[in-house]
């Protein structure tokens, strides 16, 4: 009696647990779904948060910063573009994690990198970098990417150069940013520069995804800054600008257009600068 | 099924006359107070606030109930040998697990209700005095998300069994079944983390590995939480209310064999 | 030969508590039978596996060998639990609930029914005076109230075989007296009792069988019989401590000596009285004074104990 008993009991197990599986990964499923169209969350306000955190600041702001992290992998790995909500809950997400912490650099480096490069919200990621800069008075990156917004983004070359000297007095900062703030204050506006920053922020970047980013762009820049060159001695010999980059080539100054990354065509625009139709900006992406 | 109610009678009315029943309710109470004056302090979204802190105070509550007075109730008896005296009767090891289950649940139900009734008072209150920002809140959706709460500490205390049969400490057993919980609540963010390729470090195949099968042998505890959906008031579809119950109920009876399972080859010395 | 009601045969129980802690033998090849309507007392100092013999034969615990008959078939399960009444060592019964709760769990799962129910726990109360405190939380109980109702839980289904474990622990000599009584109506009503005890002469008074439990092994056992014909008619000298070279010419007296903890105790049947005393004063060994009593089951107790360990 004890052994059907027993057998009965282990059934249940196996059986139980058999079920177990298939509900779980429709469970998984669900999940993946519902958490893909769900609305965005809420992030309480900082000075809840503080409560909420119960004397576990820096606790609660890894767990809300990898939350964040995750809300935002999640979007890019289904392709799916963030509303402005979902923005919102992106920067109030850093805010609250950067006043619980503000020393922890990883909330700050990724404002930095997404609200400038995906979404152009200059002001929130020159706030936040603004308070890392404030409290991690050690590190030199922040006022560095502070430096490389104003000069790249808001065309604040001035600014920029203020930032980047600031950045050149913390320790260990490369040897090359007195020379860049210079070069900034000078001729701003040349894709030279642009190019110099990038190749500083790639030394820095691990992130897989934003690096190759930021390789394609420095390409981009590469591309610009080589037509822009030859626009120069067009116009030296020529004592005027080319009309148009066809002329370029007609007239040879250049054998071959270099690759647009973003799959855009070259310009020149009225400034002699050199830009492209994609606005270097990585055509949306399609499910 | 007589012998297993008598057991959940017992087991019942040990836990609803427990003294920390009353800190708990204490507990709850302070924090719907604190709802009803914090509410003021936001500007848009006092309905969503509201109802926020009324499903974690329940959540919370329930959590205080499962860890201290449930645990009570099945480890003191293992503790104190009174199991020994139980099993003198002719009741057997897993009328001993079904009947001890229930009466926690009964337990756990029933002090749960009574602090809904506060927890309705208190949206109620804040709803008069706000009516404007309580528009997408809907009673369903919120009876819906409260019986969850429910769902997650029924599970919660199947789990607390298991362990009971098998530690021979109330202590490892409290231990080991808060570890079940943060892990439970937690796995969904880490292994949609994983899986998202979002992230700034390579994570080893390995650990990959692990988080997945982990995801299946614990519970899923964000299964069995809708306090988003109550909070904005958004539907829940039925799909999702059934595959919760479904998914709860199996891996309750689960639970609950392997309990009897390793009761019956344990020694009360 | 009926069969007994209980029988271990050749049981032993090792414990192993973990992987590098040493292993327990707790019990060690232990038989024993307990007849219908016997009162069996099994003694034996503090660890000498008492309990654990209760909870193998309860069943709480798996035997290392050996197995457990009762009535002659390996017990059942539900079945020999309606048949046994077990009081715990110290029971620790629940705190918030009140007796009568306890009670009624009780003949509920023994399947008492309800009017019966009803009618045992107020007779049981009565006897064992906790009417009054019946409908008040265990927890308010002081250790002699807890041991009798425990009493009470263990007694509720009306058992053929009543299991005892030191149940006259932390009683007042008021309840001492009660629980002693009960037993003695449970003896007549012919109840099966099984008890294990250091209060030596609660088991002296009640018991018909008593077995010697030393270090996990049944040293002894002795009926009440066999106890008081071998002491009847006797005559028991105390006699101081004796040298060394003295004791063969003692023993060779064909009296019995025991060790006592001020001398020697030599009994002899009483019309050997002249013979021996005057041997001891040949000897030069002076007579302290005599026993009148039958040599007391404590110091039977202390000689097994002594000679098994």
């Amino acid at each position: 009696m004890a052994a059907r008993k027993l057998f009965v009991l282990i059934l249940i197990v196996f059986v139980g647990a058999g079920v177990h599986v298939g509900l779980s990964r429709k469970v998984w499923e669900n999940r993946q779904e519902v958490r893909r169209t769900t609305q965005t969350g809420y992030v309480f306000p900082s000075q809840f948060a503080r409560i909420l955190a119960l004397g576990h600041k820096g606790l609660y702001a890894d767990y809300l910063f990898l939350n964040t992290l995750t809300f935002f992998g999640e979007r890019q790995m289904y392709r799916e573009n963030l509303t402005k909500e979902d923005w919102d809950y992106l920067v109030a997400g850093l805010d609250t994690v950067t006043d619980l912490d503000p020393y922890f650099l990883d909330p700050y480096v990724l404002g930095a990198s997404l609200l400038t490069w995906d979404i152009r919200r200059f002001d929130d990621a020159n706030r936040l970098l603004e308070k890392g800069t404030r409290h991690r008075t050690w590190d030199w990156r922040l006022p560095y990417y502070l430096g490389f917004n104003h000069f790249y983004f808001l065309k604040d070359y001035n600014k920029g150069a203020e930032y980047l000297m600031e950045a050149s007095r913390r320790p260990q900062s490369p040897s090359f940013l007195p020379t860049l703030a210079a070069r900034l204050s000078y001729y701003g506006d040349q894709a030279r520069t642009g190019i110099l920053f990038l190749m500083a922020l790639i030394s820095q970047t691990k992130d897989e995804r934003l690096r190759n980013s930021l390789l394609i762009r420095k390409q981009a820049l590469e591309g610009a800054a080589l037509i822009e060159e030859r626009i120069e001695r067009f116009r030296k010999e020529r004592g005027r600008a080319p009309g148009d980059i066809n002329e370029l080539l007609k007239e040879g100054y250049i054998e071959q257009l270099p690759e647009e990354p973003y799959g855009g065509k070259w310009l020149i625009l009225p400034t002699g600068r050199v830009f492209s139709t994609s606005k270097f900006v990585a055509p949306p992406k399609k499910k | 099924m007589n012998r297993v109610w008598a057991l959940s009678v017992i087991t019942y009315k040990e836990g609803i006359r427990n003294r920390s029943l009353f800190g708990i309710l204490a507990f709850a109470l302070f924090v719907l107070g604190l709802n009803i004056s914090v509410a003021g302090f936001f500007m848009r979204e006092v309905g969503k606030v509201t109802v926020d802190m009324n499903l974690s105070a329940l959540t919370f509550s329930g959590l205080l109930l499962v860890f201290f007075v449930a645990l009570h109730l099945m480890a003191k008896d293992i503790d104190k040998k009174t199991i020994q005296l139980v099993f003198s009767k002719p009741l057997s090891r897993g009328e001993y697990i079904l009947g001890k289950y229930l009466g926690i649940l009964f337990f756990v139900v029933v002090s749960l209700l009574a602090l809904a009734v506060f927890s309705i008072a208190t949206v109620s209150l804040v709803r008069g005095l706000y009516p404007n920002y309580f528009a997408g809140f809907s009673w369903p959706i919120f009876f819906t998300a409260g019986c969850f709460v429910l769902v997650q500490l029924a599970v919660l205390c199947a789990i607390l069994i298991l362990f009971s049969t098998v530690t021979t400490s109330s202590f490892a057993s409290l231990i080991f079944t808060v570890c079940v919980y943060l892990v439970g609540v937690t796995i969904e963010d880490v292994l949609f983390y994983i899986q998202s390729g979002f992230r700034t470090e390579a994570i080893s195949p390995v650990v990959q590995e692990v988080v997945k099968v982990v995801s299946y042998i614990l519970p899923n505890f964000s299964m069995w939480d809708f306090k988003l959906e109550a909070a904005h008031g958004l539907a829940i579809g039925a799909e999702r209310i059934g595959l919760g119950l479904g998914y709860a109920a199996v891996y309750i009876v689960v639970l609950l064999a392997l309990a009897t399972l390793f009761f019956q080859r344990r020694e009360f010395n | 030969m009926s069969v007994a009601e209980i029988s271990l045969k050749n049981v032993s129980k090792t414990f192993s508590p973990g992987l590098f802690k040493k292993k327990v033998e707790a019990v060690r090849d232990l038989t024993l039978e307990v007849g219908k309507g016997e009162v069996y007392g099994l003694i034996g100092p503090n660890g000498a596996g008492k309990s654990t013999t209760i909870r193998v034969l309860l069943g709480l615990i798996r035997p290392t060998g050996g197995e457990i008959l009762f009535r002659g078939e390996p017990p059942r399960h539900g079945e020999f639990q309606k048949e046994i009444g077990y009081l715990p060592e110290n029971p620790y019964l629940y705190d918030y609930l009140t007796l009568e709760e306890l009670l009624q769990f009780c003949g509920r799962v023994s399947g008492v029914g309800g009017e019966e129910r009803r009618k045992r726990i107020d007779e049981l109360s009565g006897k064992l005076q906790l009417t009054e405190a019946l409908r008040r939380p265990l927890r308010t109980y002081s250790k002699g109230m807890l041991q009798r109702a425990g009493i009470c839980f263990a007694l509720l289904h009306d058992p053929a075989i009543v299991i005892l474990d030191e149940p006259m622990s932390g009683l007042d000599p008021m309840g001492r007296k009660l629980v002693f009584d009960l037993v003695l109506e449970l003896k007549e009503q012919g109840k099966t009792i099984f008890f294990c005890s250091h209060i030596l002469s609660d088991v002296e008074r009640l018991c018909d069988r008593m077995g010697v439990l030393v270090r996990g092994r049944l040293a002894r056992t002795f009926g009440k019989s066999d106890f008081a014909a071998g002491c009847e008619a006797a005559v028991h000298l105390l006699l101081p401590p004796v040298e060394e070279r003295l004791r063969p010419a003692l023993e060779g007296l064909q009296g019995e000596l025991v060790s006592v903890p001020d001398g020697l105790l030599l009994s002899f049947p009483a019309e050997r009285l002249p013979e021996i005393a005057g041997a001891l004063t040949r000897l030069g060994i002076g007579i302290r004074g005599t026993r009148s009593s039958r040599v007391s089951l404590e110091e039977l107790f202390i000689e097994t104990v002594g000679e098994s360990s």
